[in-house]
């Protein structure tokens, strides 16, 4: 685990993961104060709920994957790659040990996301309590689903093409999954085109992993089909990517 | 048989390397053991080829080879993040049991282990390349360490560091280290030659660089 230990140390001794943290320690509290909800404490908490996961997913998508990005091009670019394989590190491994390190940064945030949620947006209600808290596990399992096979696939693309390439391909992948298939999924149903229709079929829809709007209406826990459902088919996501990422992953810049 | 803890380097009569066209070729069997053997040529002539043909990152183009041990190749560009420290890359690369010597070697030979890795120059680099590497080395198993010009950029007394850690573990460890050497009397009891496409080993006795180097055209 000594590529483990090295990505971890360097990502920790950069210190930008701390300018996440705050933010989503604090934006939380700070957004809603200078937004009308300032005005209405009624929507206090869904606007705490909504700044407390808006800022999750820009620092998991900008800084989470930018930092993928710049671990998967150092490793390959560096020479790293090249020592731990000669020592017996083989691709996959190091493909791995860098996504744990990753990882290890983006998942808390996550964490702390939904610490905020279940902390300071709990509803008063003693039954809605239970399902506050199963929809926030739902919502923190479906986000780790969508997000950590994309910085796999940010860290192998990095590898091969290099650190920019890796993070702005990843991060549209990302933006088109959350924002892009809505629009389409719109224009499909006001007007049928199969070719539309295919590439809609063969999108990530990682708006499914998105589900603010369901803890800002408070409308309850997914139901157990659906979310098992959802798990499956981020599931199947990871497990393509999986395959890709390790199909891209270099090790070494030379062949 | 091998011992498992006596590292071994075999070149089979008719390796060649070489980036899909060879390059170079040994025309008889080299056989390796534990200590120190330089890698000498000219530039060009295939030095990182066969280092990294050795340590499988570079497929041979034909012919048999035998590498046996733990295998750490350094190649000559390997840097780290410029944001981290010295003792911050040893920390998470070492043994917790070999930390303090490493710092203790780094202090020895004046690599400032607090300073970025970024803002260190190209030599205390190469110290800190070779400290990780050195003290990486797995006991109680043979071990193998290629060396691609570790002493570029490196002060003479760092060297001298260098060269006296490599005695104390000779049996144990096979240094093969490519460098043009700076001065003629350096002593090279068993050197490893590319010249003409032809790769041989040369182990006469009183060897130096002054009488190898007249044998690189």
């Amino acid at each position: 685990m000594r590529l483990f230990h090295l990505t971890l140390t360097t990502i920790f001794r950069r210190k930008t993961w701390a300018i996440c943290v705050l933010a989503v320690m604090i934006l939380p509290f700070v957004l809603p104060k200078i937004s009308m909800a300032s005005e209405r404490p009624s929507i206090l908490q869904p606007a705490r709920i909504q700044a407390a996961w808006a800022t999750v997913w820009a620092c998991s998508l900008f800084w989470g994957l930018f930092t993928a990005a710049r671990q998967g091009e150092l490793n390959s670019k560096s020479g790293i790659g090249e020592y731990f394989l000669t020592t017996g590190v083989s691709s996959t491994r190091q493909l791995l040990e860098i996504w744990c390190a990753v990882m290890a940064f983006v998942a808390p945030l996550a964490v702390f996301g939904t610490g905020v949620c279940l902390a300071f947006a709990m509803p008063a209600d003693p039954t809605e309590r239970s399902m506050w808290w199963v929809l926030n596990l739902q919502y923190l399992t479906l986000f780790l689903l969508a997000i950590a096979p994309l910085m796999g696939l940010t860290i192998a693309l990095a590898s091969r093409f290099g650190g920019i390439s890796g993070f702005a391909a990843t991060l549209g992948l990302a933006v088109y999954g959350l924002y892009g298939v809505g629009y389409l999924d719109n224009m499909l149903k006001l007007e049928e085109n199969p070719i539309l229709q295919s590439i809609w079929l063969f999108s990530p829809q990682y708006r499914w992993a998105d589900i603010t709007q369901r803890l800002y209406f408070k409308l309850g826990v997914i139901p157990a089909p659906m979310f098992w459902k959802t798990v499956l088919y981020f599931s199947g996501i990871l497990a393509v990517y999986a395959g890709i990422s390790r199909l891209c992953f270099r090790t070494k810049t030379l062949a | 048989m091998t011992n498992a803890s006596q590292p071994l380097i075999r070149l089979g009569a008719g390796l060649e390397i070489g980036y899909g066209r060879p390059l170079a070729r040994s025309e008889r069997e080299i056989s390796l053991g534990g200590g120190t053997h330089f890698l000498l040529a000219r530039n060009g002539r295939g030095k990182t080829t066969l280092l990294r043909t050795l340590a499988k990152t570079l497929k041979k183009v034909a012919g048999d080879y035998q590498a046996e041990g733990y295998t750490q190749y350094l190649p000559e560009d390997l840097r780290f993040d410029p944001e981290i420290s010295s003792k911050a890359i040893f920390s998470a690369m070492l043994p917790k049991e070999k930390l303090q010597d490493a710092l203790a070697l780094a202090k020895n030979i004046e690599l400032d282990t607090s300073k970025l890795y970024g803002r260190l120059s190209t030599g205390n680099r190469r110290k800190a390349s070779l400290i990780m590497a050195e003290f990486s080395i797995r006991p109680n198993q043979g071990n193998i360490l290629l060396l691609d010009e570790p002493f570029s950029g490196l002060d003479a007394y760092a060297r001298q560091a260098f060269e006296e850690l490599w005695r104390k573990n000779d049996s144990q460890v096979l240094r093969l280290v490519s460098c043009h050497p700076d001065y003629d009397s350096m002593p090279m009891p068993s050197a490893v030659l590319i010249d003409q496409g032809k790769i041989t080993h040369s182990t006469e006795e009183g060897q130096t660089w002054s009488t190898l180097k007249a044998l690189l055209n």
